[in-house]
């Protein structure tokens, strides 16, 4: 038998595959503790399922780190975002506000599309007048559009909001006004004569592009600095925030789904919903397992009788069928999830908790210790426990990843919690959607990878746990 | 007969096991409200099709309203639906045994039929076929590999099984299957995506057979893999830990030669709890099933229980559940017939 503590953590700590494990530990809770920290908890109700809140990014596209393998560099998806103005005072109270939105273009293709986002304005006397201009980097200016926000209605009264409630979107890809300004910046530039209509089959390649005679095949590389001029008049008029979107053909870390959503981000909320129903669950079921199997070993008699009974039929029971069939009847919460696990879950231990404590029932120390006249939970706790207690913890750990990935598979069909995201639910998406066979593997590999890897961390601190509980495996 | 009794007790507590499972599930579903649903479905059924034999006779559309409705009633007396649900225990329990739950919303057989005990017995035997091949050969290659390893524990073969079982232990089957469609089927083109046979399949029985196994491939290997790291890692240690004993040891100093030790004195002592963890992982083979049916599309149990879950198709669930349960117990039950054949000492 191990002497100490210390001696069980020596040995714990000798092998590989336990440092390896309790390593990934580490960085897995750290990625679940930035997850809850970083977002908030309906963020999964409120964002992640609101396909609305993703309409600005690509859909379906891949990682932007693609571009390490592709000849021609794709374009990354951009959305620029609003710095401090310029402000400009005239003495007649016009105030001018100018921001400025950078862009660095190296892509070897055009932006999929270019629109403008303008939330919460608000003014006092005149409507705001506002213009777009693009100054690329061969020195030329194109004057996008320029509009006057709508004037006060009937009866209203001052301070008039407007894009309060639906953003004011303005997409090049579709307005009219832009079309005709940039066919006459192309007729002074460089004396080409497009129709607006021509121009608004594709009006990206017409705005990023410099031609080669009068063919725009490739984007013009370099900097290029978007100005969104704002004209006020007076001191309490107020913008909200200006977005500019250049739709690219790649996003991000781990690129986006279907509806466009940040599989990134994705999979760092899967961390703390993984690990919570895995341990919540593995720790209960430890708890009611090993109890029941304490008390029915020690004490023995009728509650020993209906413990093994029970235990011996739910372990008998086939879990995924059940687990599905009932899921689905009381709907596919987590807290539902976690109940049936648990349910279904203590047996295994309690089995085997009776049978160790049947055996050191038999020891002399206890015997000795009954009959010094020691209370049962005193030779339970004090004699029994500390024997078996190595032999739990593993249990314990092992659990982790049955739940984990009974978790996984509930969600990939279609039974997981729809308020929280996890990578079941993606990959389930992912799978209905047809991703496999689309080839569309960031949105496949990612969340699966993220599963084995969470579920790989437990079984290698319980394949470590093992020489501390079987010495016979200890190799020196 | 000391063989036979064991047996016939290890049955009787199976069938017990079926037993307390279906009155489970009769219990819930009779509380929640669903037995109403499925019976009143199949009283919907049943009265369109009676309206549809006597609309020949009656022309009177008042007439025939009023014999349909009272049909209808006399239908909901018969299936005891006037009374609360307990009162119909016997009868539910009776119908799922039968399979006799109606017909399915919006899934159909091959041939055209709705109805849930046709559906279930046309998949049944492809998930039996899927599984009992998988179960086999994951089997079979544990006890070959497990052995094997036992004599070179710490080695760097054992390490790297060490980690190739934990990986296959953490690795869910479904996305293994979906990570061999992404690879073998979009990339190299040399698996199918799914499904059974192709379509339309060959005509010659051999062609047939070979694409059979072509469309097997997959999910088999996925089932396999699976399964197969606990199979060898448990064959290694229980064989590891025997292969201590005193007897071996003295088998070992008799001289006899390493593959008579190996396999007469090692192997027949290590069957039994070899076995007990082939029974162990019955229940999570036949998991693994619905999964893996369902990410390659192998026409099984598992791929309808999907269907089913997506159509929410009460009638058809509940069927599954009972018809998963009873090829469970029955497979245990094959098992236990080994068991029981290769370890005397559990004979009563």
């Amino acid at each position: 038998m191990i002497s100490s503590k210390r001696e069980m953590l020596r040995i714990f700590f000798s092998s590989s595959v336990s440092k390896l494990g309790v390593a990934l530990l580490i960085i897995l809770l750290a990625f679940s503790i930035y997850a809850l920290v970083a977002f908030p908890p309906d963020y999964g109700k409120l964002v992640w399922n609101n396909p609305k809140a993703w309409e600005n990014y690509p859909k379906s596209a891949p990682p932007s780190w693609v571009n390490f393998f592709t000849q021609s560099k794709l374009f990354e998806h951009k959305i620029l975002e609003t710095h401090e103005p310029v402000v400009f005072k005239s003495p007649d109270g016009t105030i001018k506000k100018l921001y400025y939105f950078d862009l660095d273009y190296d892509a070897g293709e055009f932006p999929k599309f270019f629109s403008m986002l303008m939330k919460d304005v608000r003014y006092w006397k005149s409507p705001p007048i506002i213009t777009l201009k693009l100054m690329r980097p061969d020195g030329k200016t194109v004057e996008l559009t320029s509009f006057i926000v709508s004037s006060p209605r009937e009866g209203e009264k001052p301070p008039y909001s407007r894009y309060e409630k639906e953003p004011f979107i303005l997409k090049i890809d579709s307005d009219v006004n832009v079309w005709r300004s940039v066919s006459s910046f192309l007729k002074e530039s460089y004396g080409l004569s497009f129709s607006p209509s021509e121009i608004g089959k594709d009006p990206e390649r017409f705005i990023f592009g410099s031609p080669i005679g009068s063919n725009f095949s490739s984007p013009l590389k370099g900097k290029y600095r978007f100005e969104v001029s704002v004209t006020t008049y007076d001191e309490r008029d107020s913008v909200g925030d200006i977005l500019l979107i250049l739709g690219g053909s790649v996003y991000g870390l781990l690129g986006t789904d279907v509806i466009g959503r940040d599989i990134a981000i994705g999979v760092l909320l899967g961390f703390p919903t993984s690990l919570f129903i895995g341990i919540i669950t593995s720790v209960i079921v430890t708890l009611i397992g090993c109890l029941l199997g304490i008390i029915g070993g020690y004490f023995g008699g009728k509650i020993d009788e209906v413990t093994q009974r029970v235990s011996d039929i739910v372990y008998n029971l086939p879990l995924l069928p059940l687990t599905i069939f009932l899921i689905f009847l009381m709907g596919s919460s987590i807290w539902n999830i976690v109940l049936l696990l648990i349910v279904f879950g203590w047996p295994g231990l309690t089995i085997v908790t009776r049978s160790i404590v049947l055996q050191l029932r038999e020891a002399q120390y206890i015997e000795a210790a009954k009959s010094f006249g020691s209370s049962p939970w005193r030779i339970i706790f004090k004699h029994m426990l500390p024997q078996v207690m190595p032999f739990i913890v593993a249990q314990m750990i092992f659990y982790v990843p049955t739940f984990i990935l009974l978790e996984a598979a509930l969600s990939f069909l279609g039974l997981g919690d729809p308020s929280l995201p996890t990578w079941g639910q993606m990959l389930e998406l992912g799978f209905r959607n047809g991703a496999i066979y689309l080839g569309l593997w960031w949105w496949i590999i990612p969340p699966g990878v993220m599963i084995v890897l969470t579920a790989f961390t437990f079984v290698l601190i319980a394949l470590g746990m093992e020489p501390v509980v079987n010495p016979r495996l200890r190799t020196g | 007969m000391g063989l036979a009794r064991t047996l016939a007790i290890r049955a009787v507590n199976l069938l017990l096991v079926l037993l307390l499972v279906l009155l489970l599930v009769v219990v819930i579903i009779g509380a929640t409200g669903t037995s109403d649903r499925i019976l009143m479905s199949i009283v919907r059924q049943e009265v369109s099709t009676y309206r549809q034999a006597i609309s020949r006779t009656i022309t009177n559309p008042e007439a025939l309203e009023k014999a349909v409705e009272t049909y209808r009633q006399e239908l909901i007396k018969a299936y005891g639906l006037d009374k609360p649900w307990y009162t119909r225990i016997g009868d539910m329990l009776k119908r799922i045994i039968l399979l006799d739950l109606g017909v399915s919303k919006s899934l159909q057989t091959f041939s055209g039929s709705n109805k849930v005990v046709d559906l279930i017995m046309e998949r049944l035997p492809n998930t039996i076929l899927l599984v009992t091949t998988a179960t086999v050969l994951s089997f079979i290659i544990g006890l070959l590999v497990g052995v094997k390893l036992a004599t070179a524990i710490g080695s760097k073969l054992d390490r790297a099984l060490t980690y190739f079982s934990a990986i296959s232990y953490a690795l869910p089957t479904w996305w293994t299957g979906i990570i061999f469609i992404l690879v073998f089927y979009f990339y190299l083109r040399i698996f199918p995506p799914g499904g059974m046979y192709s379509i339309p399949p060959p005509e010659d029985t051999l062609a047939r057979l070979l694409d059979l196994f072509w469309h097997a491939t997959l999910p088999i290997i996925v089932l396999v893999l699976a399964t197969v790291g606990s199979n060898i890692y448990v064959t290694r240690t229980v064989v590891m830990n025997i292969a201590q004993e005193d007897f071996v040891l003295a088998a070992k100093a008799k001289g006899l030669p390493e593959r008579i030790v190996r396999w007469r004195y090692i192997a027949r002592v290590a069957a039994p709890p070899i076995l007990t963890q082939l029974i162990l992982g019955l229940a999570g083979s036949i998991g693994g099933a619905i999964l893996t049916e369902t990410v390659f599309g192998w026409p099984g149990m598992g791929l309808l229980f999907y269907q089913a879950i997506v159509s929410s198709d009460e009638a058809l669930i509940l069927g599954l559940v009972y018809v998963f349960t009873l090829v469970y117990v029955i497979a245990r039950f094959v098992l236990e017939i080994f068991y029981v054949m290769l370890d005397p000492r559990v004979r009563i």
